[in-house]
């Protein structure tokens, strides 16, 4: 184990708000076999009052997950120097198997967080707690996946051992390698580029017609979700390679150092700004009929399209941005 | 969306107004949180200069060390091994270096001794670190014995005290002539201490170092990598160890300022209720002592940061020095270089404001809920 | 109207300090007329008018507020009808400590998110209807007995309540007070408010300013069952 001070504050911390979910999914439960909105007794009060609670450490939770992303990115960085044969962060995450889960886990858990928040704001605008028990049986299907994120986080630390020679993104992300890795990056530049623009306009353009005529909701919120997922997959093979004007050079997660001006932090920013609310959109649409949401959630949505079309839309200028900016042609 | 912004605007107005007139207890929290931030504080820019000094330090540390072993432990290298491997491809000078340890009994200090290739040194004297010339109360032109390894004493005259800015290298060297050193240590001729490399490009270490040890079984090849490596952990593994005796005072923060949170007073308690009645909601109490914790967590996280800073770079970290340091009896007064990493700033924020929030989670929560009808009854 | 349905409200129940403040009351409130609700400190008083209030829920039963039923209502829900359409005025005034007359006023409505000028304004103009511009910036402990009161009736009307509700708004007021309390109240009749007022004080229930008295003893209404 590496006694590092971003470690131990890493671990810590997680260790801290995992506790508190895991405390507020307990209620969770409570609220899910005894809530009766009908009832005046002082029992459904208190659980009516534990509501607040919940929402409370799910918001600090989902700040607090990103923020950890960037930090545990931000620390592998800085102690890639202990390890032989890596020259970024790439390289101390491939120390043990753990490494990349734990980070995919990081960012699967927040996005679940910002939906979570998303159902939520949604319940509380419908004046009878409609969506009541499908928020709470959600928050109880998240916190066994916040657990094993922990579980994962807390064995790559115990893993990292100094001295274990490890892969750089030179090997692991190089089209000539093998894994999930090498073979994102070793899609071609120009047709990933192709479809990761097309993707986009097809999203956004979606979004338009949402927010103007209501319609193909549910559309948006898939198309957000493939676009999304697939950005991370464009910038990995095709991005990165503008950003370090360098064809070898595909590393995730260098992009979010100074020395490329922090970029990393818009482009990733804005992929889950507009994945998490474009995702919105379509887990709303089920609920669209239910008699006390139905002034409210249209126009929730609207609201969520419009900033996942924002998202997007800065996300497309960024791409291009990026392209036109750099040295390196193909 | 103006809307939502003015609603914090008053909510943020209303809890300044309503943190400044409770300045006792909040002055008692507010102090211990900000020198929990500074001794954090202190630790990590505390090791993060240390790391980067010697960084910076061994950036001009041969590349490559060849050192002779048998049985596992060091011994002289003849100097002729330097021609087997003057051909492997990469290498552009070897060089041997002739150096050792000296024990001042007297003193309890150990020297380094290294042999000057430098011609500007005379025989019979030597120059020596800042650091032995504090500890000997010695100056330029004074004569100082030295016991040679036949156990008979030499005596040196120091012509040279070696500069301040190398301190955190030289300062506990002694500089004398090959012809001294070897009738000093008894080292015979024709052997040195070790071989020193410099290779063309870095990535090749490994391969040279590999081709080494197959042309000399008996050497161990140390890279310089390799050595920034273990500086590189100990340093964070000690910075780790102090941050675990301080995660016992932050767990006791967290404790306070949880009972802080907590044991409001009934004048507080009256304030939200009559809040509650006259129209505030649960989230709006919520929001208000979510400021509440952000004024109070951005102020101390301010100055205990910058007072960590002073206190490290400008006080020279008087109180964990000789923790993180290590011990010895020779140190270097060095100056560390003003440095800050964002990753340590984030990783002290994940420290303190972390635990302090969530501490303050249920206590606002329980008070925020009070009955509206409280102040009534 | 306000319609009351059978309503109970029963503190710590299913434990040994089980408690029934109010069982089974049914009651209409018309409005722009001044209900009293007369009976002896303990009589669930101050617990019916915390349920006509918006303030609390019952235990049982159910509460119709201009034929919208609020029973069952979030506390979110809730507090913003309460905040649209009551203002109350408690017994001890319970003005914010440390915080000035002009502060007082406009508390209840920073949480809406209103321009801070258009709030001032309004409550500067309140202040001066009831005389106390000059005083704006006092702070609150420094207001005379009389000034708090006025500041406390500002306050309750900075939402432009239809419904006022006072609960024992003279039970530490000196004689002088409670007519000048009175007359406050005389005027805001007149302008079309509606007025349930709680007490036990002569003056109040004797006063012309009542329409309707309404007599609660030991939780329950007086004269036993629906009053129309």
């Amino acid at each position: 184990m590496i006694l590092h001070p971003s470690t131990i504050a890493l671990i810590a911390s997680s260790l801290l708000i995992c506790i508190m979910t895991l405390y507020a999914a307990w209620y969770g439960v409570r609220i899910v076999f005894q809530w009766n909105i009908k009832s005046g007794s002082e029992k459904q009060v208190l659980l009516e009052r534990r509501t607040y609670f919940t929402a409370t450490i799910v918001k600090y939770f989902l700040v607090i997950q990103i923020a950890s992303l960037f930090l545990l990115v931000y620390t592998a960085d800085s102690i890639h120097t202990l390890f032989a044969g890596t020259m970024c962060a790439v390289g101390t995450f491939d120390v043990n198997r753990f490494g990349f889960p734990t980070v995919l886990l990081k960012l699967l858990t927040s996005i679940l967080a910002g939906l979570w928040l998303i159902i939520d704001h949604a319940d509380n605008s419908g004046f009878d707690y409609p969506l009541i028990r499908i928020k709470y049986g959600f928050l109880i299907f998240l916190a066994p996946i916040i657990v094993a994120e922990n579980v994962l986080q807390w064995a790559y630390f115990s893993g990292l051992h100094p001295d274990i020679i490890t892969s750089c993104c030179g090997s692991l992300f190089s089209p000539g390698g093998k894994g999930a890795a090498a073979e994102i990056a070793g899609l071609p530049v120009t047709p990933t580029l192709i479809v990761f623009f097309t993707a986009l306009a097809l999203t956004i353009g979606n979004g338009f017609l949402f927010i103007l005529r209501a319609r193909a909701g549910a559309l948006f919120a898939a198309l957000s979700g493939l676009t999304g997922a697939f950005s991370f997959v464009a910038i990995i093979s095709a991005l990165s390679v503008y950003i370090y004007e360098l064809p070898s050079h595909h590393c995730p997660f260098c992009i979010l150092q100074a020395e490329y001006h922090y970029i990393g932090y818009l482009l990733y920013g804005t992929i889950l700004i507009g994945l998490i609310c474009g995702v919105g959109v379509g887990i709303l649409a089920p609920f669209r009929k239910i008699p006390s949401l139905t002034i409210t959630l249209p126009i929730f949505r609207k609201h969520l399209a419009e900033a996942a079309v924002a998202a997007f839309v800065v996300l497309a200028i960024t791409g291009i941005v990026v392209i036109a900016g750099s040295h390196y042609h193909l | 969306m103006s809307k939502t912004i003015e609603r914090q605007l008053h909510l943020v107005d209303f809890t300044i107004g309503s943190v400044l007139r409770r300045k006792g207890k909040n002055a008692a929290l507010l102090l211990v949180y900000t020198l929990v931030v500074f001794a954090l504080a202190s630790v990590l820019f505390f090791t993060r200069a240390l790391r980067t000094q010697a960084a910076s330090v061994l950036k001009n540390a041969p590349e490559i060390i060849v050192q002779r072993t048998l049985t596992g432990r060091y011994q002289f290298i003849p100097v002729r091994y330097a021609d087997s491997i003057k051909n492997i491809r990469g290498i552009i000078a070897i060089k041997p270096r002739l150096w050792g340890y000296y024990y001042d009994g007297g003193f309890g200090a150990n020297y380094t001794l290294i042999a000057s290739g430098v011609d500007s040194l005379k025989p019979g004297t030597i120059a020596i670190g800042i650091a032995i010339a504090k500890l000997r109360k010695l100056q330029i032109g004074d004569i100082v014995p030295f016991t040679g390894s036949d156990g008979n004493p030499q005596t040196f005259t120091i012509a040279k005290i070696l500069s301040d800015e190398s301190a955190l290298v030289s300062a506990d060297l002694v500089v004398i002539t090959e012809a001294d050193y070897r009738a000093l240590s008894g080292i015979p001729a024709g052997y040195a201490t070790d071989l020193v490399l410099t290779v063309r490009n870095p990535r090749e270490y490994s391969t040279i170092a590999e081709k080494i040890s197959r042309l000399l079984p008996d050497t161990r090849p140390i890279v310089k990598t390799e050595i920034l490596r273990t500086y590189d952990a100990v340093f964070s593994w000690r910075a780790g160890i102090m941050l675990l005796v301080l995660a016992g005072a932050v767990l006791a923060f967290f404790i306070f300022s949880f009972d802080k949170a907590t044991g409001l007073s009934a004048e507080e308690r009256k304030e939200i209720g009559v809040l509650k009645a006259i129209g505030w909601e649960t989230s709006d109490v919520l929001a208000m002592k979510f400021w509440e914790g952000i004024a109070l967590s951005l102020t101390a996280f301010f100055l205990g940061t910058i007072l960590g800073y002073a206190h490290v770079f400008l006080g020279g970290g008087l109180f964990f020095a000789p923790i993180l340091k290590g011990w010895s009896t020779l140190y270097p007064s060095f100056v560390l270089t003003p440095h800050i990493n964002f990753g340590d700033i984030i990783a002290l924020f994940f420290l303190s404001v972390v635990p302090y929030t969530v501490s303050t989670i249920t206590p606002a929560w329980r008070v925020a809920t009070i009955d509206p009808d409280s102040v009534m009854r | 109207m306000i319609n009351i349905q059978n309503v109970s409200k029963v503190f710590n129940a299913g434990r040994p300090n089980e408690f029934t403040a109010l069982s089974s009351i049914s009651l209409e409130i018309h409005l722009q007329e001044a209900t009293i609700l007369k009976g002896p400190s303990g009589s669930g008083k101050t617990t019916l008018l915390s349920l006509i209030g918006c303030m609390a829920r019952p235990t049982s039963g159910r509460i119709f507020v201009n034929e919208k039923e609020i029973t069952s209502l979030p506390e979110r829900f809730l507090t913003r009808i309460r905040r649209g359409t009551f203002g109350f005025i408690f017994q001890r005034f319970n003005l914010l400590r440390g915080f000035s007359a002009l502060e007082n006023v406009m508390a209840p409505a920073y949480p809406t998110g209103e321009k801070y000028s258009l709030l001032k304004r309004r409550a500067l103009d309140l202040l001066a209807m009831l005389d106390l511009d000059h005083k704006q910036g006092a702070k609150s402990e420094w207001l005379s007995g009389g000034e708090a009161q006025r500041v406390a009736i500002a306050r309750a009307l900075i939402h432009d309540p239809a419904i006022i509700i006072a609960d024992e708004p003279t039970a530490h007021l000196d004689a002088k007070l409670s007519a000048e309390f009175l007359s406050i109240m005389e005027i805001l009749k007149k302008e079309g408010k509606t007025l349930i007022i709680a007490s036990h004080d002569p003056l109040i229930y004797d006063s012309t300013l009542t329409g309707r008295i309404v007599e609660i003893h030991g939780g329950e209404l007086a004269h036993g069952g629906t009053i129309a």
